[in-house]
């Protein structure tokens, strides 16, 4: 499929912080040119956080609704992106948080049932899809921890106010699930 | 229970992972000796690189397929624009006429955008606009590309600012500023409208 043309043929290569500043000013076809840029990322991001691939893609509307409200207040545009993923890392942990208390989930660790993409599939046998595998097998607590600190680069103090824990608890957890890990990417070796 | 994250040595995954991340610890004297301590930094740094892999693959199916998801989003983002302050306008006798704030920062982004070499960035209106005569500063962030001429710039920018904002609006201006702070490499020729053709995110199997 071809790339959708841009409004503003300048927008394609402005660095982040203009867009940002421009989105700031409510410039739409700015904030568009960032959630493009960006927008695979933060959904490969829910994706990890989320209990499905659904819920994933409500995350990053929510994510996104937030952004463009808040842009505005942002001081330094060359950070957007990290903005962005706490904002996405936040609202994955709203959406959890919803879904418990909507459904009456045990306190069971959730595995994740998501199925091979075929982009996984062709992958199957490597590295990176036994870390799948394994992380799919984390206690929902623990991936959280793991995928919040890994994939969205936030503090033990951001993941610990996301979470509503304390930042020796995020500590705990962290550590629990790399043992986890690293124990099964041994034994997959 | 076993206590899984504790070593033989004493030592906890925690120490190891924070030595990994900033490779420093109060600790280090141990860690660079022990055969344990080594064995699971290995296992550690083998993790890292299996979660950046992983990440990159996840950027790609997310991205695989159409864009069709992220359009319907944006599409419901449109709908909600920001005003800013309000502008009075005198209309004659009609009903108190006003544009906003935003309407104003936007027509100076296009006037901007419309100038070879310039891009705005954000742009500010200083001073009680919604006042009618209250002097007015004009304050533009700007991303120039390479190869233009600054000070020339600024002035046509300077100008073409000015001139449409007097065309549209009543607002005394008392100076428009430009402030460059950020510059974008040159597009290989002289052709502005195919702008970044490199980026080639198609094309991959």
């Amino acid at each position: 499929m071809t790339r959708l043309h841009n409004p503003t043929g300048k927008l394609a290569d402005a660095p982040d912080a203009v867009l940002a500043e421009r989105a700031g000013d409510g410039d739409v076809a700015a904030f568009e040119a960032l959630a493009r840029r960006h927008g695979p990322l933060m959904r490969a991001y829910a994706r990890r956080l989320a209990r499905t691939y659904d819920e994933a893609d409500d995350v990053v509307q929510d994510a996104l609704i937030t952004a463009w409200k808040d842009i505005g207040s942002l001081q330094d545009g060359t950070a957007v992106k990290a903005w962005l993923m706490r904002i996405v890392g936040r609202r994955a942990v709203d959406a959890g948080r919803r879904r418990k208390s909507h459904g009456n989930v045990d306190e069971q660790p959730e595995t994740a049932d998501k199925a091979p993409t075929p982009d996984q599939a062709a992958v199957a046998g490597s590295a990176r899809q036994a870390l799948s595998t394994a992380l799919a097998r984390l206690p929902e607590e623990q991936r959280r921890c793991w995928v919040l600190k890994e994939f969205g680069g936030q503090s033990y103090e951001e993941i610990a106010e996301a979470l509503g824990i304390s930042a020796a608890s995020v500590r705990g957890r962290l550590a629990r699930a790399r043992t986890t890990l690293v124990k099964e990417m041994e034994e997959w070796r | 229970m076993a206590m899984n994250h504790t070593q033989d040595c004493g030592r906890h995954i925690e120490d190891l992972s924070d030595y990994l991340d900033t490779g420093a610890s109060p600790d280090a004297e141990h860690i660079d000796h022990c055969p344990q301590c080594q064995a699971r930094l290995a296992g550690l740094r083998s993790l890292n690189a299996a979660a950046m892999e992983l990440l990159d693959d996840d950027v790609a199916s997310a991205s695989a397929g159409d864009t069709g998801w992220l359009d319907g989003i944006l599409a419901n983002l449109k709908l909600e624009t920001r005003a800013g302050r309000s502008i009075p306008l005198e209309g004659g006798d009609m009903e108190d006429l006003s544009a906003t704030e935003g309407s104003v920062i936007a027509m100076v982004r296009a006037v901007g955008d419309s100038l070879g070499g310039v891009l705005i960035g954000r742009c500010r209106l200083e001073g009680d606009v919604s006042v009618p005569g209250a002097p007015v500063e004009v304050n533009i962030n700007v991303s120039a590309r390479y190869g233009y001429q600054l000070p020339s710039l600024a002035q046509e920018l300077r100008e073409a600012v000015l001139a449409q904002i007097l065309v549209q609006t009543e607002l005394n201006i008392a100076a428009v500023n430009v402030a460059f702070t950020d510059m974008r490499p040159p597009l290989g020729d002289g052709t502005r409208n195919a702008e970044a053709p490199e980026s080639t995110e198609e094309g991959k199997q």
